[in-house]
């Protein structure tokens, strides 16, 4: 059975022939991890027994006729910021280190009744801050196209477990790139979807109006497979969209694009983005031509203002939503403290990393009465101005085409004390977090080194069902999955 | 503008955490840049913030619904201490 091609869809087909049964699936998954990630470091726990026992649930449930969920046996990575009932859910802090949720995420609980297997909580950037997964508190999650070279992130385990065959699907987060970024960097699909359209509740919070939860897959298919079941009204988040939503994502892959208007933002392309990548988006503007889209260059002048703004913007949340974390309550306690104050501030200081503490740092301080004008506020009035220009430039295209990352990936170590030049790496992507609208990065190509290119999509808010189709049409054009994204190679890397 | 050494330990107050004089120098360091980057941003051809453009935004609030848990076990697995089916709390005042 090669996993590492294995796809949603191979899988449902597999089931309905009845080639194999979801337990032989899901322990074949399991070993498959047991075996290889001591290499890559892509899950922090896994739900083993738990696993088996609701794959064997549900064989028996195929097995007497009785009616299954659209991703009946589907095995599926939870990222471990997301609350998952009986299990860790740790945000790869020491703060959390054992924190067992008494309930599922509403995400993982649309997977669940769909069918979905959850096999294991993957690694990340500590509290979802960074984009290397560098920064957990446990350990460092590697790439498996080439183990010297960090996944991304935040959402690095969850990408690294879909790069190298350990799930078919696994569930990120993202506020500023968190699972774009690491799906670039991986050769994997990766979807933010827009704000409001996928339920955050049982997210554990880092910046709560930018933080946004999606899937990463292997195929862009298979997200849409994905996105349709975790899309949805939910009573528990209020930011949850109460409109009409079209959620058959997948019934309009097919689609004819041809006329469809795609706009090249200009400023994407200058100065500091790698030649190799600017080329791999070239070769995808001619196939989206040849495709008979019509893709025309404009001007977006933001670059500057848009990661500035994100930083200020997001580590001021980030302050407020990690104030609770006081040592008292739940979390983290500190045994050398003499009195309640004391307590708090060595709980604090002591489980928070370094990464977490100065992002805390840093939106106390732009929150704090002598700088909020001149800092927070200020970026607030940069994020409408962002929205509007962006509305503007979604009003003459449908889709906004960009690089994901203006880099390859990286080698572990090379940014880690540089937070500045790593924060580099969500340039293009944290746009999508400060304006809300859904983007989704899939593979266009490779390095000479062998290293997975990614490319964005972004459009109007709620428009998946047309970014997906146009990725689709694209992914088939560029033909990289026939081109052999097999992993099998790896396997033998020692 | 960069911050001194002294407002960084007094945020470090506000935000419940402390730091060595070389953390807090680094991290005075580090707020220099980023500060002077956000200044030096708004380049000339950004269309910036107008007040036409401010839409009241309401926030939205979830229905508060009083849900019964009753399943204690599950809620004392994050307990640090629990005693005869309580949670054992903090001595806050001596």
């Amino acid at each position: 059975m090669n996993l590492e091609a294995m796809t949603l869809e191979r899988l449902k087909q597999g089931y309905r022939i009845k080639q194999f049964s979801v337990k032989e699936i899901t322990t074949a998954y399991l070993d498959r991890i047991k075996r290889l990630d001591n290499k890559i470091n892509a899950f922090i726990h896994l739900c083993e027994e738990e696993a088996v026992k609701e794959a064997k649930a549900l064989d028996e449930r195929i097995a007497s006729g009785a009616e299954v969920g659209p991703l009946a046996g589907i095995p599926v990575a939870i990222k471990d910021n997301i609350c998952t009932d009986g299990f860790k859910t740790t945000c790869a802090s020491k703060m959390l280190g054992n924190f067992v949720p008494p309930y599922d995420a509403t995400v993982v609980k649309q997977l669940k009744e769909a069918g979905a297997i959850v096999i294991g909580k993957t690694n990340m950037d500590e509290f979802a801050m960074g984009s290397s997964t560098e920064n957990s508190a446990f350990k460092i999650t590697r790439n498996p196209w080439n183990r010297d070279k960090v996944p991304g992130g935040s959402s690095g385990g969850s990408a690294a477990a879909v790069a190298a065959g350990f799930t078919p699907l696994a569930i990120g987060s993202d506020t500023g790139g968190s699972i774009r970024q690491p799906a670039a960097f991986c050769g994997v699909v990766g979807l933010k979807p827009t704000y409001g359209l996928v339920s955050r509740y049982g997210l554990i919070a880092f910046a709560s109006s930018l933080d946004q939860i999606g899937p990463i897959t292997k195929t862009v298919k298979d997200c849409a497979y994905s996105l349709e079941v975790i899309t949805g009204k939910d009573p528990l988040d209020s930011t949850c969209y109460k409109g009409v939503v079209n959620r058959d994502y997948k019934e309009i892959l097919e689609e004819n694009i041809a006329g469809l208007k795609i706009g090249v933002p200009r400023e994407f392309f200058q100065e500091g983005v790698d030649h190799e990548i600017q080329q791999a988006i070239k070769i995808s503007i001619k196939k989206l031509e040849e495709m008979r889209v019509i893709v025309e260059e404009f001007s977006l002048p933001i670059m500057d203002i848009g990661l500035s703004t994100y930083r200020i913007l997001s580590s001021a949340e980030a302050s407020s939503n990690l104030a609770r974390y006081d040592g008292i309550r739940y979390g983290y306690r500190s045994d050398n403290s003499a009195d309640l104050e004391e307590l708090i501030v060595n709980s604090r200081t002591e489980a928070f990393g370094k990464e977490v503490k100065r992002r805390i740092m840093l939106g106390t301080y732009v929150l704090s009465s002598s700088h909020y004008n001149n800092y927070y506020k200020k970026a607030a009035e940069n994020r409408i101005s962002i929205e509007n220009m962006f509305k503007e430039a979604l009003k003459k295209y449908d889709l906004i085409i960009s690089p994901t990352t203006s880099q390859l990936p990286f080698n572990i170590g090379e940014k880690i004390a540089h937070s500045l030049e790593m924060h580099q790496s969500d340039i293009y992507t944290v746009f999508a977090n400060i304006t809300g609208i859904p983007a989704i990065s899939i593979p266009c190509g490779f390095s000479q080194s062998r290293l997975p290119i990614g490319l964005q999509f972004m459009g109007s808010p709620f428009s998946e069902g047309k970014l997906l189709t146009v990725a689709h049409q694209l992914e088939e054009r560029l033909t990289l999955q026939q081109q052999g994204l097999e992993l099998e190679v790896r396997e033998g890397c020692d | 503008m960069k911050p001194t050494i002294e407002e960084i330990h007094h945020i470090g107050k506000l935000a419940k955490l402390k730091f060595t004089q070389e953390e807090a120098k680094a991290f005075a360091k580090d707020f220099k840049e980023i500060f002077e980057e956000f200044k030096n941003a708004s380049g000339e051809n950004f269309q910036g913030f107008t007040k036409a453009d401010i839409e009241v935004k309401k926030t939205l609030l979830r229905e508060d619904v009083v849900k019964n848990f009753q399943n204690k076990e599950k809620l004392f697995k994050n307990a640090k201490e629990v005693k005869e089916n309580y949670i054992v709390i903090l001595k806050a005042i001596e």
